[in-house]
């Protein structure tokens, strides 16, 4: 589908003090996939989101709402049944092919043959350019891993392992980063941990991000913004400013009003359909 | 049932089950329980170490090996090329799948003539042997390059990646183990075929050898020449098995 190559997404003045570029855009976007004997699944029914750019936006809700599939969109790995999905102006897919994408997965997805530093290389060999080494070390250094350069995948923990599929996300300075639950299989620790890292890592450079998740906490550690969406057809239900100042610290997070958002976002994951 | 196995309780049974073989084979032979064209083990021990014997079956051998390797090399690297370009061209892919299919189906035998034709009979059984291998190594190929995960391919698309970048940094390697799986069935398959293909009329090999003692009724000499190429197949089987292990190790 070749989206209507439109003026730059002309957004409407939202009240906020300037007015950013806007990063994302996916209008009225529905999934519909067909499974085996003609029935169809519809993953996603008119999602609307934009995201401005610099900003990090969480999408949380429960398993099967489809917001990995909107993640998915927005990295051009599946197309809107309906609706379009923008990224600067541009397809995805365009953006992927002029290697502007950050990606990192639950599986954290590195080849088990390739050392970290080669892991965190890959992009560069991928988009053909000689690789950056100093670019490369600066990350190694950034989440953490120096002295396991040389370490195979299966030689470091899962931590360590989602510390390098981060670390290759960011190596090209993308214009955009997407994170589809990239913490999702470690430990609660572990996990708490690898939040106050990434924000760290976020903080220096300042990607415009996507993560997906269903730890509200997370969510809220990290974003400047929370989507939450509801299931079967995936629906945006309600977006939430979190406007915690950062670095969020434990003193944060402990704090009466993040417990309270907490709640409040967690019982709209709980509530039945309907707004 | 195998990791409750010991190792050590695992060679003893190795060693058990061949001692138990040989014995047999000995026995049969001494007591000509399957008639005269069985000998005792000892006699073809003896006629295969003996200076003639050895000589000849070393000749022999060496000219088989030679074809086999060069049957190993042909139909290895064809069914590589093959493989890479079913799985970059998908168009290709159904036609090459039943073309090898339809290849690997047809009897030797009704190759044999053709081959002889064309390829002449000093270079049948190379050719015989490449088909051997060539079967194995493109369905090995297949199987290891349908073996990388969506993750993976997920991920190279995101990062923009072209389809031959997605070839040399994701679908090659990950088919490595694969490979070395399917040359360790392959080098076997490639000495079996070597010696199927001088069958046909070849000038030297141990296939001449096998057909021409069974014609002379030299007992001796026909068991000596199907020991060495199982020997031989044997030990090409084992030392492929310990590269496929190390391949596994770096690259899985």
């Amino acid at each position: 589908m070749t989206s209507a190559l439109t003026l730059t997404a002309p957004i409407p003045a939202t009240a906020q003090e300037s007015q950013p570029r806007t990063a994302v855009s996916i209008t009225g976007a529905d999934k519909v996939f067909s499974l085996a004997r003609g029935k169809k699944l519809q993953a996603l029914e008119a999602v609307d989101l934009q995201i401005d750019e610099g900003e990090f936006v969480a999408i949380i809700g429960p398993s099967g709402c489809g917001k990995s599939t909107v993640l998915r969109l927005a990295a051009g790995l599946d197309t809107p049944t309906h609706g379009t999905v923008e990224i600067f102006g541009d397809t995805p897919r365009t953006l992927s092919a002029q290697h502007r994408l950050g990606v990192a997965f639950q599986e954290h997805a590195l080849l088990p043959w390739a050392s970290v530093r080669e892991n965190i290389a890959l992009p560069y060999k991928v988009a053909g350019r000689k690789v950056d080494d100093a670019r490369v070390d600066g990350l190694i250094e950034l989440v953490g891993l120096v002295g396991f350069e040389k370490a195979r995948p299966k030689q470091l923990s899962g931590g360590m392992r989602q510390r390098v599929s981060i670390a290759r996300a960011l190596v090209l300075s993308p214009d955009l980063l997407l994170l589809d639950e990239p913490f999702g299989a470690l430990d609660a620790v572990t996990r708490r941990k690898m939040n106050s890292e990434l924000a760290r890592i976020w903080a220096e450079e300042r990607i415009t991000t996507i993560l997906v998740t269903h730890d509200v906490d997370e969510a809220l550690i990290l974003a400047d913004r929370v989507i939450v969406m509801s299931g079967r057809p995936g629906r945006v239900r309600t977006s939430v400013d979190v406007d915690f100042a950062r670095p969020r610290t434990g003193a944060h997070t402990r704090s009466p009003e993040f417990h309270t958002l907490v709640d409040e976002l967690t019982a709209l994951l709980d509530a039945p359909e309907g707004t | 049932m195998n990791a409750t196995i010991r190792p050590s309780t695992k060679i003893a049974y190795a060693v058990g089950g061949a001692l138990l073989l040989v014995v047999l084979a000995q026995l049969i032979g001494q007591f000509e329980l399957a008639g005269k064209s069985w000998p005792p083990l000892t006699e073809v021990l003896a006629y295969a170490s003996s200076l003639t014997g050895a000589s000849l079956i070393w000749r022999n051998l060496l000219v088989t090996l030679s074809a086999a390797a060069q049957g190993f090399v042909l139909g290895t690297a064809v069914a590589v090329i093959g493989a890479t370009m079913a799985l970059v061209v998908p168009l290709l892919r159904p036609g090459l799948d039943r073309f090898a299919a339809i290849l690997n189906a047809v009897p030797t035998i009704a190759l044999a003539p053709l081959l002889i034709t064309t390829a002449g009979r000093e270079g049948t059984p190379a050719v015989i042997a490449a088909l051997s291998v060539g079967f194995v190594m493109f369905v090995s190929m297949t199987s290891g390059f349908a073996n990388t995960s969506p993750a993976h391919q997920d991920l190279l698309t995101v990062f923009g990646s072209s389809r031959m970048r997605r070839l040399t940094l994701l679908e090659l390697p990950r088919a490595v183990p694969a490979f070395f799986d399917g040359l360790a069935l392959a080098a076997p398959a490639a000495i079996l075929g070597a010696t199927i293909g001088e069958w046909f009329g070849a000038p030297q090999g141990i296939g001449l050898l096998l057909v021409s003692a069974m014609q002379n009724y030299q007992m001796a000499l026909m068991w000596s020449a199907a020991l060495a190429a199982t020997v031989v197949s044997l030990f090409a089987y084992l030392a492929f098995v310990q590269i496929q292990r190390m391949a596994v190790r770096r690259f899985a």
